[in-house]
């Protein structure tokens, strides 16, 4: 407590000090308050520095604040991209991908998805239950129903059209990918009253199709094909458009949003 | 500040939702950008580092711990990235001390509130630690144990900085006065 302001008119000790700055701060006690009140009567050095505080905070607090360029928000809202499940850790994926005991098991399960599509050929559509694991199926394609919303993709890394159909409870979403590079597909339907269904392309199998938490994802490359199927669980009153984002190297190049609602 | 909207929308964040997203960003781009302006002094630079707080704020979204409030986490970031933009430019460009006449608002903020000019030059003047614990306490309206968390900071050394800033301030923003 030696240590002194200078102002002119003599010494404040370091707690009077603590106490003004407390006060200006609004975080004195009551007591403490009732010290400073004295000091302030007693100390014409204390009641001087009280009064240049007081100036110095009324100055900080007549700043204005000033607005962010107004092109800020969409900057980065263009740039963010969101650690989803599988675009979350593409290295695990990939890494899946990558590993002998998964290539085995691809493969079985590219025999399975042949076989399946056979039957799906003569037995109709395979029901949706538990698609959290699944890797690729056929989403049935006969009798896609009334187009809902469609949206044409035209960008430097990615082209193509998606077209989005409603027959009774079931959605179809359509997809069609031209891509140079490997391209993230990430579907957002959380939320939406909507379940994912099934899911299928040209090729059969879909790359790294992960379906968890509302989200469907999937890597598409070259020209592609896709269909994805979802079921109405609930009815949602105005269900947000379901949003379509396509990633490149991380960075998110195009988003699409198809409307959902029926009416 | 908004506890519970904020954990929704970092949740919704978390599903992939753009739309949640957009939110935070809509209620935390001011003040992180004038957080960041009042430590680096121009508009770019603080455009610049608002825009890398928010990629950091979702890359690591996942990493964020719902004990603490989203602000103290975003401000954190926000700190973080000014600090760094001012260490960047020291070693590109030390800083002198017509630093302060450096300041780059726009020529009508600057003729239109003298105050607000002054203030900044004040604040530039100060070392950069004081500069920031003055702009999170008078600019962003943070409490000491705010501030505390967001610098993790005790809030003793909170104080003892705030206090010696606004005795260097003093000597800036009032020599005009008492002349």
């Amino acid at each position: 407590m030696t240590e002194k302001n200078q102002t002119g008119q003599g010494h404040v000790d370091q707690y009077t000090i603590q106490l003004i700055n407390k006060n200006i701060d609004g975080e004195i006690s009551d007591a403490e308050k009732a010290e400073l009140d004295r000091l302030l009567i007693t100390s014409p050095a204390s009641a001087q520095l009280n009064e240049e505080l007081l100036a110095v905070t009324r100055h900080l607090d007549e700043v204005r604040e000033i607005n962010p360029p107004s092109h800020l928000q969409a900057t980065i809202e263009r740039q963010v991209r969101l650690p989803v499940n599988a675009v979350k850790n593409p290295s695990r994926s990939a890494a899946w991908f990558g590993a002998s005991w998964f290539r085995t098991g691809l493969a079985l399960a590219a025999g399975v998805v042949l076989t399946v599509g056979v039957y799906e050929m003569g037995s109709g559509p395979i029901p949706g239950k538990d698609n959290s694991s699944l890797v690729g199926t056929i989403a049935k394609k006969a009798n896609q129903g009334s187009l809902l919303d469609s949206i044409q993709l035209n960008t430097v890394n990615l082209d193509g059209q998606l077209k989005l159909y409603n027959n009774d409870d079931l959605l179809t979403l359509d997809l069609k990918l031209n891509s140079a590079a490997s391209t993230g597909v990430v579907i957002n339907f959380a939320d939406r009253g909507l379940q994912f269904d099934a899911a299928s392309s040209e090729n059969l199998v879909v790359d790294n199709l992960v379906s968890e938490d509302g989200i469907v994802s999937f890597d598409s490359e070259g020209e592609q094909h896709f269909t994805i199927g979802f079921k109405r669980i609930s009815a949602e009153e105005a269900p947000a458009p379901l949003q379509v984002s396509f990633y490149a190297d991380q960075l998110l190049i195009e988003e699409a949003e198809l409307i959902i609602s029926r009416y | 500040m908004h506890k519970d909207k904020d954990a929704a929308l970092v949740k919704s964040c978390l599903k992939g939702d753009r739309r949640a997203m957009s939110q935070l960003v809509s209620q935390y781009q001011r003040p992180v950008f004038n957080a960041a302006y009042r430590i680096l002094g121009n508009k770019d630079d603080a455009a610049d580092a608002t825009q890398t707080v928010f990629l950091k704020v979702f890359e690591h979204i996942g990493d964020y711990d719902q004990k603490f409030k989203f602000f103290s986490w975003v401000y954190r970031i926000a700190i973080n990235e000014s600090l760094n933009q001012v260490k960047k430019r020291r070693s590109q460009e030390p800083l002198d001390d017509g630093q302060a006449s450096s300041w780059q608002g726009p020529a009508e903020e600057l003729d239109a509130d003298r105050v607000c000019k002054k203030v900044q030059d004040a604040l530039m003047s100060l070392n950069v630690d004081y500069r920031t614990v003055v702009t999170l306490k008078h600019i962003s309206g943070c409490s000491y144990k705010q501030i505390s968390e967001i610098l993790q900071l005790p809030e003793k050394t909170v104080k003892s900085r705030l206090y010696s800033a606004r005795q260097l301030m003093k000597k800036s923003l009032l020599a005009d006065e008492n002349q």
